[in-house]
């Protein structure tokens, strides 16, 4: 453990502080080099000692309880001795830097600065190499010590003792959920357990020792003594269980020999006498010496209580025995205590005065009162499903619909199919139907009544009947043929109209025909566009083949192209060119892509130029 | 079953031995012993794979570390093939014993540690010493004495400082002025405490220095008390209790300093019996 702090420690150090120096630096900055890490390492290790020293509980600062158990269990000698050392070895490092520092001072050369450093840094690791054995006593000490129970000295405890193998630890794994183990064989407990109950909605611990055997306090050994630690310090119920079989190899003599011999140990404290094991043994069958042991026991006003951990007889009224004395003991003390006084002078009950000689009791109707008469006889009211389920067995089924409120109650067990045709009943059934059904053949009724349906049909005379019908007729045949013309696709797919080109000449002489006047239409906007988009493939033919005309003399009809638009001779346009590519020039070399390219180019990446050049081969980035 | 339970406390904090009682009552994971099998077996392999992607200071050191081990493995194994053969062993000769010839002769007598004592006073006034470090390399005057520039203008160069560590008295041992510097020193370097070793005993104490007795670079150093590899020192054991022959307490010994004090920050010296 010490050598892996000791590198732990010195790789550190050659790993945080810098590691470059040469011979021709200033004498102060080697100094300075070799002065960091000395005080670097001094640093380190001074740290992490001081963190041992205060983690470590200091025995005067802490609960007498635990001061003394960890006497028992660590030797307070030894344990103040190691953290000493360890101390000690803290000061011896500080003091080893210090000088080294101070010596550096006078250091003239690179090889003596070293030197030195080397020398420092020595020391220390021997130092600390020194402290091997503290340091892994004081590690036991700190995994024991992690693994310890949690006890509250001052909240309220119950406290089981007696011989080993009497029942402590099954009355534990009773009353709490702490999972001791329970073996035959005597010192199966080992040290202290703890184990949390609640009564009377308060938070109870309950405290299973190791067992106690009889003999001087001198000759006991650690495990005993924990449990007289326990027993010493805090202030609790105790609960002296014995064996009433004398299974666990002791006479009951001898149980009450211990119990006697312990008694001092138990002055103030409620005490309560748990006779175990009594399915085995009960105290009327036991022998008359030992009866009287008992009878002695209970006049001196000590509560006797036989239980049986096996089968739970008892358990509970020990339980209740023991919380009820130690909660009285303690509200005795507190008040006894004065910072009683303080919460009492506060604390008035208000009654109210009587007016006048009447008795006024609470009321209590009486339904309530034979409820609860109900209630303390326990009969069941009704048959009950369960009771029904546990009757038939493996016949039952859940029937629910035998409670259902119907009109006619034989219709209960019908069954309904929940889906019809495709339709899901529960969509069409209404809750009111009934009543919109009565609604409405009142309204019918009303309307009948009055007369709306009587219909026209006898005032038209046959022949008007006949046309009715042949019209009826007619109008069926016309949709059906319509339909079935719809569905024939003679033409196919059509090209719409506009996407046609229509000749002028056609143009024109349609609408000549239709009535309009075509004369004369060669500015209209029609000729116009024709004129214009002139398909290119019009070829000349070589005989008319003319110089190319400049394009400055273009045509009217062709437009001409922006970059020369609105210029007026060659020198102008070799102005505007030159013009151009000089604004672009700046763009260009920054590698924008147009005058409101705003980007920023990365050129030194982060993540490629940083960093330490370590070990291996280091041509390039 | 705790039927007697109440369910509201849920807690039960693990306590005292609760893994050795989980394995008790539980046993362990049904792979558990597979598992630890495996990798115990590969441990060689992570352990060679460890050693050969290292690299740097630390693989230095583990190298270093490994080699150690490997040659004790070897010196254990070959020391079990050894137990099975039957040796000869040369060593049986217990220490003290004499030959046949020389069982006669008595032991180193009286009157030859009578005669040690005299030669040792002898050689003392001769000026000749027996000591660990017969030949040491000469300090020189840059190395010990660094110059002081003063004056108005940093000219005058007759200040010198001493740089190594020195042992002050007021009345040197062997006196003597030098004509043309003047010292002064540091008082860092000042060192009042030297660690003696006892060549037989080989235990080392933290004892205090007298004196300078003699600097073999040059007689100038012995006079201003500098210490350097070789330094011959006197130094306080009365804290050993050495007695002489006549019953008086020794309380000055020579002790001849063993390393670099500049280089090393203290004095180790061992002891001259």
């Amino acid at each position: 453990m010490v050598p892996d702090f000791i590198d732990i420690t010195l790789s550190k150090t050659q790993r945080k502080t810098p590691t470059v120096i040469h011979k021709h630096y200033q004498i102060h900055r080697i100094r300075h080099f070799y002065m960091r890490k000395v005080k670097f390492t001094q640093q380190n290790y001074h740290d992490r000692l001081s963190q041992i020293l205060m983690d470590f509980p200091k025995l005067d600062d802490i609960h007498p309880f635990y001061a003394d158990l960890m006497n028992v269990l660590y030797d307070k000698d030894h344990y103040k001795l190691a953290l000493g050392q360890i101390n000690i070895a803290k000061n011896l490092i500080d003091n080893v830097a210090k000088d080294y520092v101070r010596l550096m001072k006078y250091g003239d050369s690179l090889y003596r600065c070293k030197q030195l450093k080397r020398a420092a840094l020595g020391r220390m690791c021997t130092i600390l190499k020194r402290q091997k054995q503290s340091l892994e006593y004081l590690e036991q000490v700190r995994q024991h010590l992690s693994r310890l129970p949690t006890i509250d000295p001052n909240t309220r405890t119950l406290l089981l003792c007696g011989y080993p193998n009497v029942g402590k630890s099954s009355f534990i794994n009773k009353v709490t959920r702490a999972d001791v183990e329970v073996q035959p064989y005597a010192f199966t407990t080992k040290s202290l357990f703890v184990g949390h109950m609640d009564y009377k909605y308060l938070r109870w611990q309950v405290v299973d020792t190791p067992g106690i055997l009889d003999h001087p306090l001198e000759e006991r050994n650690t495990i005993e003594m924990q449990a007289i630690t326990a027993l010493a310090h805090l202030r609790s119920a105790v609960l002296y269980v014995m064996d009433l079989s004398e299974q666990c190899g002791h006479t009951l003599s001898q149980q009450l020999e211990l119990f006697n011999n312990i008694r001092p140990l138990f002055a103030n404290k409620p005490l309560i006498i748990v006779a175990n094991k009594c399915d085995v043994k009960k105290i009327h069958e036991l022998s008359e010496e030992n009866q009287k042991i008992f009878a002695e026991l209970s006049a001196e006003g000590i509560p006797v209580i036989e239980t049986s951990t096996l089968t739970e007889e008892g358990v509970m009224r020990v339980k209740t025995e023991a919380c009820d004395r130690l909660l009285a003991h303690r509200v005795d003390t507190k008040m006894k205590g004065k910072k009683v006084h303080d919460v009492l002078n506060r604390l008035h009950l208000a009654v109210p005065t009587r007016r006048d000689n009447k008795e006024r009791p609470p009321f209590i109707p009486d339904g309530a009162l034979a409820r609860r008469k109900a209630m303390e006889v326990d009969a069941p009211k009704r048959k009950l499903e369960r009771d029904l389920e546990l009757e038939l067995g493996d016949d039952y089924v859940l029937d629910l619909q035998k409670y259902w409120d119907l009109m006619n109650m034989e219709e209960t067990h019908d069954k309904i199919p929940e889906i019809w045709e495709g339709h899901n009943i529960a969509d069409y059934i209404d809750p009111d139907i009934m009543k919109h059904l009565e609604d409405l053949e009142k309204e019918e009724e009303l309307k009948e009544q009055a007369g709306e349906y009587e219909s026209d049909e006898d005032t038209e005379d046959e022949e008007m009947q006949e046309i009715r019908q042949l019209a009826k007729q007619i109008k069926e045949k016309r949709k059906l043929k319509i339909m079935a013309s719809k569905e024939k696709d003679i033409h196919g797919p059509r090209m719409p109209r506009t996407a046609k080109k229509v000749d002028r000449r056609i143009l024109e002489k349609e609408m000549g025909e239709l009535g309009l006047d075509m004369e004369d239409k060669d500015n209209s906007h029609y000729a116009g566009q024709a004129r214009r988009s002139r398909s290119v493939a019009k070829k000349r033919k070589r005989e008319e083949s003319a110089p190319p005309t400049s394009r400055t003399r273009s045509q009217s009809a062709s437009r001409p192209p922006r970059d020369v638009s609105g210029v007026r001779d060659p020198r102008m346009l070799k102005k505007v060119r030159k013009m151009m590519k000089n604004s672009q020039k700046d763009m260009n070399r920054m590698g924008k892509k147009g005058e409101s390219d705003r980007h920023v180019f990365d050129l030194k990446p982060k993540h490629l130029l940083v960093g330490k050049r370590k070990l291996g081969s280091t041509s390039r980035r | 079953m705790n039927l007697l339970t109440s369910t509201s406390c849920d807690f039960s904090e693990p306590q005292n031995e609760h893994i050795e009682l989980h394995r008790k009552r539980h046993g362990y994971r049904l792979d558990h012993h597979e598992r630890k099998r495996k990798k115990e077996g590969r441990e060689a392999h992570e352990r060679s794979h460890k050693a050969r992607k290292m690299i740097g200071l630390k693989a230095k050191l583990y190298h270093k570390q490994r080699h150690a081990e490997k040659i004790q493995m070897k010196k254990t194994i070959k020391m079990h093939e050894q137990r099975k053969t039957k040796q000869k062993n040369d060593e049986k000769t217990p220490q003290g014993a004499v030959p046949a010839y020389l069982l006669d002769r008595e032991g180193q007598s009286r009157a030859k540690v009578l005669s040690n004592m005299i030669k040792q006073k002898r050689k003392e006034k001769a000026g000749k010493w027996e000591v660990p470090l017969p030949k040491v390399r000469a300090q020189g005057e840059t190395e010990v004495l660094k110059v002081i520039r003063t004056g108005k203008r940093q000219k005058k160069a007759w200040k010198r400082m001493i740089t190594l560590q020195f042992f002050h008295c007021f009345v040197p041992l062997g006196f003597s002025f030098h004509f043309l510097y003047c010292f002064s020193l540091y008082n860092g370097l000042r060192f009042k405490k030297a660690h003696v070793t006892h060549p037989e005993l080989k235990a080392t104490f933290c004892l205090p220095i007298l004196g300078v007795k003699k600097n073999p670079s040059s007689p100038l150093y012995t006079s201003l008390g500098v210490i350097t590899k070789g330094t011959v020192l006197e130094v306080n054991v009365s804290e050993l209790g050495l007695v002489t022959q006549g019953g008086k307490v020794i309380w000055g010994k020579y002790a001849q300093v063993t390393n670099n004090p500049e280089n090393d920050g203290c004095i180790n010296a061992v002891l001259l019996v």
